[in-house]
């Protein structure tokens, strides 16, 4: 491998793993932009989406080491199983924010943040009492089809990764812009009392907050497992903090900010491992969410938070 | 209302209990010693963490259907080290259940911990009690280094006995293997930077740049990170002929998994015990697994004669098969339990002190040969044993989740 070659190995190595930060941003991005909540339930959406992903893939009998999937039955079950993933982890995101979160709506301070945390906690331990502990072998209906450049690969895997968040993030903006509903989430966001007053229902902005946030962790979680062929009840630790650090990143609240801050955190915890070294890939990252928050705490992009005087 | 089979029923369950009782008249007047179990059942390492609690609760439960110490009934005392938000072994824990060995009256030694993280925060707790512990697998040599005397033996005496060897032997003779045999030249090296990865990692470190291997890079992992690729691709672009990777399962499945995915398949992989665990097979899998050496720091004992009957009881008890390590842990439980039975036949008390001087003295018969302990607490008899993940699937009998059988024996390591 020459230097060029490994430098285009590492932009696709962090561009892959920056597409899932993003998808997981979007999440924090869209509660906070409405709420200006940190939810950190949504750490473990993403996780219990990967096990969801998991599940489905074994209903269709995708099995460790089974023939690969091609055609139409491989586009045919990834479609089902992205459908159902992002369907059911929307609707706990929709469980939590109705049974968890909604009767602190008014309670002032950190009590609804502190709240997702427990959340987080409770379907951590739920995960891991039904599962288990150790290391679950995600099945890949992919072909392990893979393209050289030079002397980087590109798997279909990749392709797919890029593929499958290009589409969503297209759609969510989709949404957001020119949708009646993405419509008022962006009036709620700015000022929910005067969206309120002009007939949106908030409660229906905030639900669909939650379910298309939850979905796209869902989503996320399942390219995870895609990718590493592997998933744990441990995963929503670490990827979620860093996708929070994207989010900040890019601004928090701010859709195309966390779109970009999950690539840029993905490309530099890819440099990060090669320059230096893989153990301080987590100090740069943080480090960088200090940076940010001491000299623009706005993020790169701005923050498009609430309006509230 | 109670139907008429259901009185007969409770008739008859009655019945046993009361015939249990009669059975054993003195049962009641027996003391009670406890022994404490402490591994890492939560976690990336959880089934084999499983296997050896299970081997020493076997060896419990034999002594006390034995009778074989008078007016003493034994139990084990289980406890997990293991968290979930550590995901693995957590020091924290190990010394919460290390005082709450010490703290119990009852209990009179300690089989374990599993891992050698755990072990550090729990010697110097149960050297101020004269807790005598006998370790199934935690290999880190610092533990039994009489210049480390101050850490680990604060009281005086060593309390920590291992029925293993140590990393000392284990990572250099897995290099000498890689050197000598393998006949490898460029090797990489990886941990997880926990206090066993560390150790093994720098001890064949050491030994391969001593027998002329050229080291061409080191990288610490963090177990938690999903993600590896990059330092993959850079261990792609060093383009080494043989990779080390230093650590227990958390990390190393994943480790497994992406060095098939983007190494060429041709370099030689290994790991050390902390390999060993049917996570390797069930997280990591094949083809993943398939070529990987492992090394366990005892002789292999589950394909000896002399652990048939052994391997056939555990397997007919728990369904599933013994490692290596489950067989150290039973061993270690033997050892303790005649210590114990030692210092109750001399008719001394049966203290803590009494029973640790026990253990140092102890000669006894196990299936793993005579275990004997050196003036640190090492095992005197240190055999390193290679083995080598390979798939035979004409071999039904072996499943995916038995690391026993996944792992085939090679041979004895080359001591140096």
């Amino acid at each position: 491998m020459t230097t060029a070659d490994v430098y285009l190995q590492q932009v696709i190595n962090g561009t892959s793993l920056g597409a899932m930060y993003a998808l997981l941003a979007l999440g924090f991005t869209l509660v906070y932009g409405i709420l200006e909540l940190i939810n950190f339930s949504h750490f473990n959406v993403f996780m219990v989406g990967s096990f969801v992903g998991l599940g489905m893939l074994e209903l269709f009998g995708v099995e460790p080491n089974a023939a690969a999937l091609t055609g139409f039955a491989l586009i045919g079950v990834l479609v089902a199983t992205f459908a159902v993933t992002m369907l059911a982890s929307g609707l706990l995101g929709v469980v939590i924010e109705r049974v968890a979160l909604r009767p602190l709506r008014n309670v002032k301070g950190p009590a609804a943040m502190i709240t997702t945390i427990g959340v987080s906690y409770i379907l951590f331990n739920l995960v891991l009492l039904g599962v288990g502990a150790d290391a679950k072998n995600f099945p890949s209906p992919l072909p392990s089809i893979s393209f050289a450049i030079g002397g980087a690969v590109l798997r279909l895997r990749e392709i797919l990764i890029w593929i499958a968040s290009l589409l969503l993030m297209g759609g969510l903006t989709y949404f957001v812009q020119f949708t009646k509903m993405g419509k008022a989430m962006r009036a709620t966001a700015q000022d929910p009392d005067a969206a309120r007053m002009m007939g949106v229902e908030v409660d229906r902005v905030i639900i669909m907050a939650f379910f298309l946030g939850s979905a796209l962790a869902g989503a996320g979680g399942l390219m995870f497992g895609l990718y590493y062929n592997l998933t744990s009840y441990v995963i929503g630790f670490t990827t979620g903090l860093r996708a929070f650090t994207a989010a900040v990143l890019g601004g928090i609240g701010n859709v195309p900010g966390a779109m970009v801050g999950g690539v840029l955190i993905g490309l530099i915890e890819a440099f990060g491992s090669y320059w230096i070294s893989a153990a301080w890939a987590d100090v740069i990252i943080f480090s960088i969410l200090v940076l940010v928050l001491v000299f623009k705490p706005a993020g790169l992009f701005g923050r498009l938070a609430p309006n509230k005087s | 209302m109670m139907t008429r089979r259901s009185k007969l029923m409770a008739a008859s369950a009655f019945a046993v209990v009361a015939g249990l009782a009669f059975a054993h008249p003195a049962s009641a007047a027996d003391t009670v010693v406890k022994i404490g179990i402490d591994s890492s059942l939560t976690g990336g390492d959880a089934n084999e963490a499983q296997l050896v609690t299970n081997g020493a609760l076997m060896a419990i439960e034999e002594a006390n259907a034995a009778h074989l110490i008078k007016g003493v009934k034994l139990e084990g005392y289980v406890l997990d080290d293991g968290t979930a938000t550590a995901g693995q072994y957590d020091p924290a824990q190990a010394a919460v259940n290390a005082r709450k060995f010490v703290s119990d009256k009852a209990v009179l030694g300690e089989v374990g911990p599993e891992m050698s993280g755990a072990a550090k925060a729990m010697i110097p707790i149960a050297s101020w009690a004269n807790l005598a512990m006998i370790t199934e697998s935690a290999t880190n040599p610092a533990m039994t280094d009489p210049a480390q005397a101050a850490q680990y033996r604060p009281n005086g005496k060593p309390v920590f006995f291992r029925t293993v060897a140590t990393d000392a032997y284990q990572g250099p003779n897995l290099a000498n293997y890689f050197a000598d045999t393998l006949h490898v030249k460029t090797m990489y090296i990886l941990d997880d930077s926990g206090a066993y990865g560390e150790g093994i990692a720098d001890a064949f470190q050491a030994q391969a740049i001593k027998k002329g291997i050229k080291i061409l890079g080191r990288d610490k992992l963090d177990p938690k990170a999903a993600d590896y690729t990059s330092v993959f691709t850079k261990i792609k672009e060093a383009n080494p002929e043989g990779l080390f990777y230093g650590g227990v399962l958390q990390a190393g499945v994943k480790v497994v998994k992406e060095a098939y995915d983007i190494l060429p398949h041709t370099i030689k992989k290994a790991g050390g015990d902390g390999l060993v665990g049917a996570e390797m097979f069930t997280g990591a899998g094949y083809p993943a697994a398939e070529g990987w050496y492992a090394t366990q720091a005892s002789p292999h004992i589950t394909e000896d004669t002399s652990a048939k009957d052994f391997m056939a009881k555990y397997k007919a008890k728990f369904n599933k098969a013994a490692d290596d390590y489950t067989i150290t842990a039973y061993d270690g439980t033997v050892v303790l339990i005649n210590a114990i039975k030692q210092v109750k036949d001399s008719g001394k008390p049966l203290t803590r002190e009494a029973v640790r001087d026990a253990v140092a003295a102890a000669k006894v018969k196990t299936l793993q040969g005579t275990v004997a302990f050196d003036e640190n607490g090492d095992i005197q008899d240190k055999v390193i044993s290679i083995f080598q993940a390979h798939e035979d699937k004409s071999d039904t009998s072996c499943k995916l989740e038995d690391d026993g059988c996944q792992f085939k024996y090679i041979g004895v390591a080359p001591q140096s």
